[in-house]
Formats: structure tokens, C-alpha cells, sequence
């Protein structure tokens, strides 16, 4: 729901944040509770704002259940999101949207999903990890595959138990084995080996660094999974979140109205990668 | 529908001052620097009659550079006007809360303005396009609502114009709301929008209708006007050429090469839409203002970390001409060009619409210059 009572695209409404759960040096997630109900899907994104700061697209970050809460899980990342960052409970920020298309849940309809995540893109991913988990019968086996640089820089790890005992499948791996890691070392990209699903049936969903995303989706459309459902949201500069600013244009796209989900097919066919 | 009238020279001055009466009349006058500019008419006398066929868009009045959008009053009191602030038509209050109240500041002002050209009128049916299909942009909305265009044909394009070729100039058959053809010692009137009917009518005691030798005259202007023009580019081809594959990136990095990234072409094209936004903060509010922006400038997608998806410059180059001359087809059927020529008289480097269509029509097959 695009909530504005003027019908002026750009008037965000206020929220209070509820409670500000840190997550990993620098990334904390902000529980924000609005007066009306939001309606908003897995994949979509708001612009977030503070007056004297500025605006920036944050993803969902929780699966929208006709209340009036959203998770939105924050990197400080510079001016803005440095100021959201100073946020406590009880204070006020300022919301536009939901923006975007969302991830086609209909791709992944009876069939087993790969979840690729890198860094703080398992927030954008966490969503769907909810909706598999409430919605037991729309996928197969849900395996999700996380990377973080160092085991301090894992997002939501809290909340992993609970994703396994509800029948998610969660293979965890850090680039440097830190402060008595025995998980896994190495990319998230060296785990394809160990999923149980057939790739070429399944459908895979990614968020992370670009680099990683493109790794992601090259190795896995060679691994025989079929380029439509190869599945990922991508980043850009944005200013609008409306498909009026520009900054977002890629290839005859607007990576914020047009996506920011895309399909490999579409970001090969549109030239949709940003660092070329 | 369309309707048609004469309005004799040595009314004008007195037609313009009832305009006035019940909005802002911008028109061209000549400003320190002798340039004839597009700015609010304080003086009738003044406006400038004798325009030249080029003079910097009026995409300012839809669009300007610098628009405050939205303002917060901390302390939830009447807003007063900060250092920089403009005089925009008070906004309603659109949301309240404890903290302070938000205004819209959209401006609603009414505005005729006189004396564009057709390629301009051609270039804001596009912006129309634009901005309000999908999600409307609620700042061009208010703006094109109070705005009435008077056109003026082209009896004499400038050597830089290239209209003729993509059917959005010198004069145009339909979608203006009043357009203007010299006949010497008085206008041939027409009038499209139902807005520009509205207006002549007010005034119908200064019209009267045409006679044939009105007519004759006016097809005359017409005729002359398109034997005037020096240019003949087809953007089509160009837009084949690049489909095609014959436009590869070594041209594109020898254009860049004369590229001096100054954004001239990008602030003077009537079709040029980016804008950032920000926020300013005066000691009792926050205004959140937009500006235009640049894809040409290396800043314009640089994201949070450093990465710059088009560093290079020539991506940026590319990525100019793509949008205007593949894109937008694809998007709107027509081109992201009403061939105003203002990018050649502003570019040092000679990165104009027309330079680069022509210099693509000498690519071979191979994407190598052909040599002479
Ligand atoms: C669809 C989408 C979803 C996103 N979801 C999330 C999320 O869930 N969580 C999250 O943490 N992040 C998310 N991001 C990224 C987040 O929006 C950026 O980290 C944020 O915009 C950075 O803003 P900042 O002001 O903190 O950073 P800054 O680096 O200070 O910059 C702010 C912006 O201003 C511009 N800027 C600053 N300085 C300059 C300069 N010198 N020249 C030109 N431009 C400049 C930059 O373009 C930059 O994007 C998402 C981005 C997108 C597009
Ligand atoms: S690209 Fe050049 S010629 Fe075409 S509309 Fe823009 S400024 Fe005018
Ligand atoms: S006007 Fe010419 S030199 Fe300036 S940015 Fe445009 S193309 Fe480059």
C-alpha cells in the first residue's frame, strides 16, 4: 500500500521504531510500527528517511502479515544510514512505499529453492525464509546457503535454529575462521556440492555483493538451472524509488519500478550488471 | 478540433497585458548579457519579437533546476522563509504530527508562456509522458495543470535545427494549446487544447477569422520554412546502427575522448529528466529539495562503499545516446530527441544529436570508420 493522504508520490508517513536489534558490527535491524496497517511483499523495499538526512531504499526485511510492523535491517553504510543508525526505540522515521516488484513466488511453486545469500543480503531474503516456513507445502526442500566475511559479520544468527527445526536447511560459511569458528571456510559459492536438491528442477533466489550475485548466477545456469529461475535483487543509487530520478536507469530499465528482482535472462538480455 | 484566427500585429502588446492579468506571463527578453532568455515578463514592451529560432528551453518551468518539494517545521509552526528559500505558493498541510508539520510545497502558480518553439511544444508532450504515466510526479503535475504554452512556427530555423526529419517542428498540425505563424503584419492564430480555445475566445474581439489570402500566406510560411533547413538527420538509422551492432565501443570512447563533462547538453535538452534530491536544513525546518542531476557526471550512480557502476566515461557517453535514441522507442515509440539542436550550439566537443547521427551513418559493417 502506498499510503499518502495528499496523493503526492514523494510524502512519506512517520513510523516509531519499536526496538533496534543489533546484528553485527555496524548492521542492526529496526523494528518500525506505523499507524496504519503496511502491505508489503517479499523483495519490495521502502525509501526510509530522516528530515536533515535524507532518503534511502531499505529492502524488507519481514514477511507482512496485514499488521502495521516492518523489519528493515540497516548497514551503516554512510550520511543516511549513519543517521538511522543514532534511531531507539520510540523514536520517529519516515517511510515511502512499498517500491518494486518483488520476488515471483509462482517461480518457486512446488519446487525445491536454493537461497544464496551474502553478507547483510540474507536480510532481503528473510522474508521468503518466513514465508517457506509458515507455508510449508508452496516449495520443496528450502536450503539456504549464507556467506559472511567473518563469523562476527553473521546477520540473524539468532534465528537460524529456528529456521532448521521448522525444515530449513542452513549451510553457513565464513571467509576467515575467527574467534574459535568450527563451521565452514571458504565462498558460499563452493557449496553447491552439498545441496540435496536436483539444480536443473529448482529455483534459486540471491542477494549479496554484485560480485557474488554474478558468481552465483553464472555457476548455477551452469550447473543446468534454467536461466528464468535463477532469481536475484539487485542494488543501484536511488533517489526516487519511483522510476523519475534516473539514477537507477540500466540498460532501458529502472532497476526501482522495473525490479529490483530480475531473472538471469533479464539482467543478461537488458545488460543489467552495473559494474561492467 | 482545431480553430483558426487572425490576430493583428499591433494587438498583441494589449493581448499579452490581459494574459497577465490573471497569471505570470514568461516570455523571451533579453537579459544582461544580451541573450534572450525565457523569464517572467514584467515590461510587455520588452518581450522580444523577433526571437532567434534557438533560445534555452522553458523545460525550467515544468522542471526547474532547483525545486523545493517538501518542507518539515521542527517546531510545528508556520514555516518562515529560510536564507535561499523560494517564494512557492503556500502548500496544505498534508501530515501532522507531534514533532512538526509537513508541507507540500508543489507549485501551483499559473503561467502562459510565450513565444516557444515547436520542437518544445513537442518535447513536453514527451515530458507528459514521462512524468506522469506510472507513477504521476505530483511537481510536474501542479505545474503542467496551470501552464498554457503560445508557440511560435519557425519561419526561419537556426543551421542547428533538425526537427523536419522527426516530424516535431517547424510548425505542428495538433497537440498545442496556441500557435503563432508571422505574417509580416499580423499572427495567424490556431488554437488545439481545450484551454487554448478557452483563452482566444475570452479575447474574441481581438480576433477575426481568416480569408483565403490568410491561408495562402500562412502555406506560404509553411513552405518556406521547411526549405530553410540545412540539416536532414535520420535518427532512425542511427537507431539501426546501433541494433545492428555497427556502433562499437571504440567509437564511443573516441567521441568521449571530446567530452569535457561540463553536462551542457544535459541541462540545455528539453528532454533531459535527472534529478537528485536532498535535504536543507534552516534552524526551525527541513526542506527536501530536487535538483537536476547528470548521468554524464562520474558521481551520478555511485553507490554507498565507492562502487561506481559507470566509471568509465564512455559508458556514460553510451549510455546518453542509448537512452535517447534506442530506449525511449522502445518505451514511448518515439525518440528521446525533438531535434531543438541545443546541444550543438552548447557542446564544446561537438557531442551533439546530430554530429554523432551523422557521424554513425559513415560506420561500416565492421564498426571501422569508412575512409574517404
Ligand atoms: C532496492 C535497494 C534495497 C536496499 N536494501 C538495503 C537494506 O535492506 N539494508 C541496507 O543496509 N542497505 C540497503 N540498500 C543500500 C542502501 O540504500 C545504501 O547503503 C544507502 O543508500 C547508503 O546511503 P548513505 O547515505 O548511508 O551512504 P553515502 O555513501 O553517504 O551516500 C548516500 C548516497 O549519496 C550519494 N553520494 C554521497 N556522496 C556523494 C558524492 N560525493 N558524489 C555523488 N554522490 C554522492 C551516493 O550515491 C550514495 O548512494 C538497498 C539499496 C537498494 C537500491
Ligand atoms: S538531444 Fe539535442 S537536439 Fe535532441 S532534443 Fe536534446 S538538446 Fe535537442
Ligand atoms: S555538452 Fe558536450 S562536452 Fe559538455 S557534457 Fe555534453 S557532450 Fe560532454
Amino acid at each position: 500500500m502506498t499510503r499518502s493522504s495528499s496523493g503526492n508520490v514523494y510524502v512519506p508517513f512517520g513510523g516509531k521504531v519499536e526496538v533496534v536489534i543489533p546484528q553485527a558490527r555496524d548492521i542492526s535491524l529496526f523494528r518500525v510500527k506505523t499507524e496504519a496497517p503496511l502491505d508489503y511483499a517479499p523483495g519490495q523495499f521502502f525509501m526510509v528517511s530522516l528530515w536533515g538526512a535524507g532518503e534511502v531504499p531499505i529492502s524488507v526485511a519481514s514477511l507482512s502479515r496485514d499488521d502495521a510492523v516492518v523489519d528493515l535491517c540497516i548497514r551503516r553504510a554512510g550520511a543516511v544510514t549513519g543517521a538511522l543508525h543514532a534511531l531507539e526505540a520510540g523514536d520517529t522515521v519516515w517511510l515511502r512505499g512499498p517500491y518494486g516488484n518483488g520476488f515471483p513466488l509462482d517461480t518457486s511453486r512446488g519446487r525445491d529453492v536454493v537461497l544464496v545469500a551474502g553478507g547483510i543480503g540474507l536480510a532481503p531474503l528473510r522474508p521468503l525464509i518466513e514465508w517457506f516456513m509458515e507455508n510449508p507445502g508452496d516449495a520443496g526442500r528450502v536450503t539456504l546457503l549464507y556467506g559472511a566475511k567473518s563469523p562476527g559479520e553473521i546477520v540473524f544468527r539468532d534465528e537460524m535454529e529456528q529456521w532448521r527445526d521448522r525444515g530449513i536447511e542452513v549451510l553457513v560459511t565464513v571467509d576467515r575462521a575467527e574467534g574459535g569458528w568450527e563451521g565452514r571456510t571458504g565462498l558460499v559459492t563452493g557449496l553447491w556440492q552439498e545441496l540435496r536438491s536436483d539444480l536443473q528442477q529448482a529455483t534459486a533466489y540471491i542477494c549479496g555483493p554484485e560480485v557474488m550475485i554474478r558468481a552465483a548466477m553464472g555457476e548455477l545456469f551452469l550447473l543446468g538451472m534454467p536461466e528464468e529461475r535463477i532469481i536475484t535483487t539487485l542494488e543501484a543509487h536511488m533517489k526516487c524509488g519511483v522510476g523519475k530520478c534516473g539514477h537507477c536507469y540500466a540498460g532501458p530499465r529502472y532497476i526501482c519500478t522495473d525490479g529490483p528482482v530480475f531473472s538471469y535472462r533479464e539482467v543478461k538480455s537488458y545488460g543489467l550488471f552495473l559494474s561492467r | 478540433m482545431k480553430r483558426e484566427w487572425i490576430l493583428e500585429k499591433n494587438h498583441i502588446s494589449y493581448w499579452l497585458r490581459q494574459l497577465r492579468k490573471d497569471r505570470d506571463l514568461v516570455g523571451p527578453l533579453r537579459n544582461e548579457g544580451k541573450d534572450v532568455v525565457f523569464m517572467t515578463v514584467e515590461q510587455i514592451h520588452e518581450v522580444v519579437l523577433d526571437l532567434p529560432a534557438s533560445l534555452p528551453s522553458p523545460k525550467e518551468f515544468l522542471f526547474p533546476q532547483y525545486e523545493s518539494m517538501l518542507r518539515f517545521n521542527v517546531s510545528g509552526k508556520v514555516p518562515v522563509a529560510g536564507p535561499g528559500a523560494k517564494t512557492v505558493s503556500p502548500g496544505a498541510c498534508v501530515e501532522c504530527s507531534r514533532e512538526g508539520d509537513l508541507l507540500d510545497l508543489a507549485d501551483r502558480r499559473r503561467r502562459l508562456v510565450f513565444g516557444v518553439r515547436s520542437c518544445d511544444v513537442s518535447a513536453v508532450r514527451l515530458l507528459d509522458r514521462f512524468f506522469l504515466e506510472g507513477f504521476r510526479d505530483p511537481y510536474y503535475e501542479q505545474r503542467r495543470k496551470n501552464i498554457l504554452f503560445v508557440s511560435i512556427v519557425c519561419n526561419n530555423p537556426d543551421p542547428t535545427c533538425f526537427c523536419i526529419g522527426l516530424g516535431t517542428g517547424p510548425y505542428l498540425e495538433e497537440g498545442f494549446d496556441i500557435q503563432l505563424t508571422d505574417l509580416g503584419d499580423r499572427y495567424f492564430v490556431q488554437a488545439s487544447s481545450a484551454e487554448g480555445i478557452r483563452t482566444v475566445k475570452d479575447m474574441s474581439f481581438l480576433f477575426r477569422r481568416p480569408r483565403k489570402a490568410d491561408l495562402d500566406d500562412q502555406y506560404e510560411v509553411f513552405l518556406s520554412a521547411k526549405a530553410r533547413f540545412h540539416k536532414r538527420i535520420s535518427l532512425e538509422s542511427s537507431r539501426r546502427a546501433i541494433l545492428e551492432g555497427r556502433v562499437k565501443d571504440s567509437f564511443w570512447r573516441r567521441v568521449t575522448e571530446r567530452c569535457f563533462e561540463c553536462g551542457g547538453c544535459v541541462y540545455e535538452c528539453p528532454l533531459c529528466t535527472c534529478f537528485t534530491v536532498a535535504d536543507r536544513r534552516y534552524p526551525d525546518a527541513v526542506e527536501r529539495i530536487r535538483l537536476w542531476d547528470t548521468c554524464l557526471f562520474k558521481g551520478f550512480t555511485r553507490m554507498a562503499g565507492g562502487i561506481l557502476p559507470n566509471g568509465k566515461r564512455m559508458l556514460r557517453t553510451k549510455r546518453w545516446f542509448y537512452h535517447k535514441l534506442v530506449h525511449y522507442p522502445e518505451v514511448f515509440d518515439e525518440f528521446g530527441c525533438v531535434g531543438c539542436g541545443r546541444c550543438a550550439v552548447t557542446c564544446p566537443g561537438r557531442i551533439d544529436m546530430a554530429t554523432i547521427a551523422t557521424e554513425m551513418k559513415g560506420l561500416d559493417l565492421d564498426g571501422s570508420e569508412q575512409r574517404p
